[in-house]
């Protein structure tokens, strides 16, 4: 790690100012992840901007009318014991649940899951790639098994946000301030795919800092759930993972949303899945159908054809295991 | 006592040594049961010093004035070094000193085929420089500042490119150790299958697993005047000593190596590494204290690894399940240094065959050296062996574990010799009953619903008897307190509480009277390296054998301090006392009457028995759930039953079985060291990424013990449990993956990618 300043700005303007001014320099907030990449090298900031002293930014705040409201520098694990998420918005509690470990959880915020780098061996390794400045994505044709099987081209990073695949279900909106101006858009714009920019994960600007994460009320007929694969029982990163939030009527979906996690560089929708369902009849049988409706274009390397497979699995266990069929 | 040339087991290799034996014949002692300390659940000698942070470990030791090491390390797999320039950063404030090839004595590694620092560098991790600083931190950042321009050689690093016939040569002589296969053959296979009924062939595969003990590898070193004293992070004191002095040119008796507590070894540390040597030079030069401790990347590249294994294995049975013919042909990569890599011991000792063949290839690849690494070979051997030997059951409708009763060998197959005991048969039926072994699918994948279950086993041997040099001497002070000495180490097993346990048990005395000193080549007598589960077998008779003597040695200064003959009197209960019981001395009695001196005894290991073998069995029993929707596997729970000898700690057994199961769920589930061919980098350098089992991943653990003692192993009946634990957990998860979904996976790690393909084909 190479040595840098530590900032401590006294409020929110004032730390986009000054992440907007020094190029150099980077958000701070629990650091669990940022500190990682600067221990190794990854990339050195000259300043690091502490949002952690800044008020305001942690909260949790629920109204029947306006949703859940919850602060970008809210600890994970203050979100995961809080009976609302608990109660109302289990995908997002059971996204968190299934991620890291308890030690992160307790330091590791919202707004720093969500804007976390990828961890693609040769992102955080000793290579020059395409996320980095150069010009070739090695997973190509190193060691892909954690890659992404959709939205690749040219880098094939998978997004590593559990809480991201939950939020974009649930149509939570981002709120990001830039120093002057507020703007809110939804979840699903947040995050880019490496053909509009290979270099980062998200819309945000220098200087733009995710403020607030706001997730809209839900009625009594909805029922979510996220469901993670991974290669043991904790500490890990999901192989795919697949987020539903569904209004339901009887033995019917009346529509709802289904997102994946570990299959391409944002989190990921296959449209025909959801168009199909409106109106959907609980059955094994149409499950089944749904199932095989998935995926139909990917672009697979040459280790991660299973989670294909997986993926499609997937469709068919959250619906069987959500609603007890 | 007598001087004897000896030869016992020691990891996978027969052993050939000299030293003291003890002559002494002794009762072997009643069962557990009728015992004080042993057998017992009896908290650890040295507990509160671990649970309170009191306990130093070599990674904490800070001497006065100590200067920090660093070792600058190869990031290419195969190169040689063109130019090397450290002037930047030896002018760093705080970089002491810097040691490279071309500053430093030519000193052979690994035998013949390097340096201590060589110009030509074989592996990414190979050691290039050493600095040392003020501070790590120092040493680190000056590290980065050494200029080196490489030769960029071509490389490999898998079995598969170092044995194509365009391979790169890596040494002159080729990428096969010794230029060929180890071989062996009993019978004539060819006969053997074609009298056979069926014969199942197939090929498994498993991968570079790393050791990973919670304490890396690591040194402190100093310099008194002309003697060199180290604390190592060792499994082997004796043999630091006597390799450092070895690779230094000095005196074997110039050196003192010390080590009293360690986070763990699985074989790792078996051996002196370059750090331990380097530091040696760097503080002989500096003249202060060095320190040396490796990272968890430099753990993961250069100090060890249980090499991976492609086995392919053909075996010829007849219709009523006897076994006719069987041959192994493995490839294993050994790393950049020639090192043994085989994996076909279980192949040739457990079922009974009259018609074998072996054939292990150990393979150079441009990666770090593999070292034994907990039962060396046997693991991935009784991988590959169960699996096939299950899949022969199959293929002839017999119960798997029927198969391999129908298949037992009474003597061993090897040698012709004798067993000193062997309760494998007492195993099977224990560790059956409590899985109950009925439950499991008769026909494969039978099980109903997306969530499968599935029950498999698997078989263990090993060796584990232990044997002669091995030493502990008893005092007694003046106070009457009494301290064992041995030359022995506790790695983390409880070879602290054991001997105290021993100690107390023989001399009758409670136990929190003992002390024990161990790991100090200066202080304590000599005691072999821990490994091939041979501390317990080898060090608790010698206790024995020391507190036998003690108790003699008390009843005779008993006699003179009463002036009665020795005949008249007897030891018990930490006294010695005449029949009437009026005459009575306690042992802090007897020492205080002798003035200045202190009692003193030594003991030996006995020899082992002419014409026998002492080897362990067991078998162990899982069950498992199988996701065939995500091919997760969930191990439910293990059944280890295990004929070990005497248990000497019902507690540090549980805790070594644990170990072991987890260990081998970890590489039967998820640890592999992950490449990229291109780069020939390791890319999992990182205990996230280098996935080992967390708490989640712990079924539920059942450990039974099936025997007594084991009378002809050894005075205590005692065999090793480090190295048995580990064994047959793979093939045991494999075997019941199998028997859950109906479709083999062959290759370990079984993650659910492999399961997902395994149920699509
Ligand atoms: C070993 C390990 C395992 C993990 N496993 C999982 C897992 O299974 N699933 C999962 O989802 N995550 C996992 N994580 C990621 C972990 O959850 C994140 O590290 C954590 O949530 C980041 O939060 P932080 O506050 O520490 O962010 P920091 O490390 O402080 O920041 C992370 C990044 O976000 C930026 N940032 C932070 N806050 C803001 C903001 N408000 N606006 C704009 N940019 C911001 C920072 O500049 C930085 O680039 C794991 C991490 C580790 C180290």
């Amino acid at each position: 790690m190479k040595t840098f300043e530590y900032m401590q700005p006294e409020n929110i303007e004032s730390a986009s100012k000054f992440l907007t001014k020094n190029k150099d320099s980077i958000a701070f907030a629990g650091g669990t992840d940022l500190l990682g990449l600067m221990k190794d090298d990854i990339f050195s900031p000259k300043q690091l901007v502490n949002l952690k002293k800044i008020g305001d930014l942690n909260f949790i705040k629920y109204n029947e009318n306006e949703g859940l409201r919850i602060g970008a520098l809210t600890k994970l694990s203050e979100i995961e014991n809080h009976n609302i998420v608990k109660e109302k918005y289990n995908v997002l509690y059971q996204s968190i649940y299934e991620l890291a470990t308890p030690q992160l959880k307790n330091i590791g915020t919202l707004g720093g899951n969500i804007c976390q780098r990828p961890r693609c061996f040769y992102f955080r390794g000793d290579y020059d790639c395409i996320r980095k400045g150069g010009d070739t994505c090695f997973a190509i044709t190193g060691h892909n098994k954690y890659h992404c099987i959709v939205g690749g081209d040219p880098c094939y990073i998978v997004h590593p946000s559990d809480t991201a695949v939950a939020l974009v279900a649930l149509n939570a909106k981002f709120k990001i301030f830039d120093g002057k101006n507020e703007k809110t858009i939804p979840a699903e714009e947040f995050f880019i795919l490496p053909n509009v920019d290979e270099t980062k994960e998200n819309i945000l600007n220098s200087g733009e800092l995710l403020t607030e994460i706001i997730i809209p009320p839900i009625n009594n007929n909805t029922v979510s759930s996220y469901i993670k694969v991974k290669e043991r029982g904790a500490w890990d990163f999901a192989l795919v993972s697949i987020a539903g939030v569904f209004n339901k009527n009887d033995n019917k979906i009346t529509d709802g949303k289904i997102v994946f996690g570990g299959v391409a560089p944002s989190p990921w929708q296959d449209k025909k899945i959801n168009d199909n369902l409106v109106s959907f009849n609980l059955t094994q049988e149409n499950i089944k159908k749904l199932s095989s409706l998935a995926f139909e274009k990917t672009d697979v390397l040459e280790m991660n054809e299973y989670k294909v497979t997986l993926a499609k699995n997937l469709i068919i266990k959250l619906l069987l295991e959500t609603f007890n069929i | 006592m007598a001087i004897k040339k000896s030869k016992h087991f020691f990891e996978d290799e027969l052993i050939e040594t000299i030293g003291e034996v003890s002559e002494e014949i002794y009762e072997q002692l009643p069962n557990n049961k009728d015992l004080n300390y042993i057998g017992k659940k009896i908290s650890r000698y040295d507990g509160y010093e671990k649970v309170s942070g009191k306990a130093k470990y070599t990674f904490d030791i800070k001497l006065p004035n100590m200067a920090y090491a660093k070792i600058l390390r190869s990031d290419l797999p195969n190169a040689k070094i063109k130019s090397i320039d450290i002037s930047i950063a030896k002018n760093l404030k705080g970089v002491l000193e810097i040691l490279t090839y071309q500053n430093i004595d030519d000193i052979d590694f690994y035998g013949e085929n390097g340096k201590l620092l060589d110009q030509h560098v074989k592996h990414e991790g190979d050691e290039v420089a050493c600095i040392v600083a003020e501070s790590e931190k120092i040493a680190e950042t000056a590290s980065k500042l050494i200029q080196v321009q490489y030769e960029k050689l071509g490389f490999s690093t898998s079995i598969e490119q170092s044995t194509r016939d365009n391979s790169v040569k890596i040494y002159d002589w080729g990428n096969i150790r010794n230029g060929k296969p180890d071989e062996y053959e009993r019978g004539n296979v060819e006969e053997g299958f074609l009298q056979s009924d069926f014969i199942v062939e197939d090929t498994f595969t498993t991968e570079v697993v790393i050791h990973h003990p919670t304490e890396v590898h690591c040194s402190v070193v100093n310099w008194e005047g002309d003697k060199l004293i180290i604390y190592d992070s060792t499994q082997g004191i004796f043999e630091i000593k006597k390799s450092v002095s070895e690779y230094l040119k000095i005196s074997e008796d110039k050196v003192q190596v010390i080590k009293k507590y360690m986070g763990g070894g699985f074989g790792s540390k078996l051996e002196a590494g370059k750090y331990t040597v380097l530091a040696a030079i760097l503080s002989k030069k500096i003249n202060r204290p060095v320190r040396l401790a490796v990272d968890r990347k430099e753990m993961s590249l250069a100090t060890g690894n249980r090499p991976d294994s492609i086995q392919h294995l053909k075996v010829g049975v007849k219709k009523d399940g006897t076994l006719m013919a069987m041959t192994h042909e493995a490839k294993a990569a050994v790393g950049a240094y020639p090192t043994g890599g085989g994996c076909s011991w279980p192949f040739k000792q457990i079922y009974l065959c009259p018609n074998v063949k072996t054939i292990d290839f150990s393979v150079i690849t441009n990666t770090g050296k593999a070292r034994p690494f907990r039962a060396p070979g046997h693991v991935q051997g009784t991988f590959g062996l169960d699996s096939i030997i299950d899949d022969a059951a199959y293929k002839i409708g017999m119960d798997p574990l029927e198969f391999r009763l129908k298949n037992y060998a009474e003597k061993d197959q090897v040698w012709g010799a004798e067993y000193t005991s062997k309760l494998l048969r007492e195993a099977y039926k224990e560790g059956a009953e409590k899985i109950n072994w009925e439950r499991r699918n008769k026909v494969p994948g039978s099980g109903n619903g997306f969530k499968k279950r599935g029950i498999g086993m698997a078989t263990q041997i090993w060796w584990g008897g232990g044997g002669p040099p091995a030493h502990a001497n008893i005092e007694i002070k003046n106070d009457g307190s009494v301290i064992v000495y041995s030359g022995t180490q506790d790695i983390g097993t409880g070879t602290y509480t054991i001997i105290s346990q021993v100690a107390a048990e023989i001399l009758e005395i409670p136990i929190q009277k003992i002390e024990v000193i161990l790991g100090d080549t200066d202080k304590t007598p000599y005691g072999p390296s821990s490994g091939g589960s041979t501390t317990a077998p080898s060090i608790s008779p010698a206790v024995r054998d020391a507190a036998e003597k003690m108790k003699r040695k008390l009843i005779s200064a008993s006699a003179a301090i009463l002036n009665v003959d020795e005949k008249e009197l007897f030891y018990s209960l930490g006294s010695v006392s005449d029949k009437s019981k009026t005459n009575k001395l306690s042992i802090t009695e007897i020492a205080a009457n002798l003035k200045g001196q202190k009692l003193f005894t030594e003991g030996s290991r006995e020899e082992n028995l002419k014409g026998y073998v002492a080897q362990t069995f067991g078998a162990q029993f899982a069950e498992v759930e199988v996701d065939t929707l995500t091919g997760f596997v969930k191990v439910l729970k293990i059944v280890a039953a295990h004929d070990i000898g005497r248990t000497l700690n019902r507690q540090t057994l549980e805790n070594q079985f644990h170990g072991g199961i987890i260990q081998g769920l970890g590489m039967a589930l998820m640890e592999e060291r992950i490449m990229d061919s291109d780069f020939g980098k390791m890319l999992n350098t990182n205990l996230h990424d280098y996935k080992i089992p967390t708490m989640l991943d712990i079924p539920e653990i059942e450990v039974i013990i099936v025997s007594e003692a084991d009378v002809k192993a050894n005075n205590m009946g005692v065999k090793g449990i480090g190295e048995p634990a580990i064994i047959p957990t793979p093939g045991a998860i494999s075997n019941a993956v199998y028997n859950a979904i109906g479709v083999r996976v062959k290759s370990l790690p079984i993650t659910p990618n492999k399961i997902l393909k395994a149920l699509n084909s």
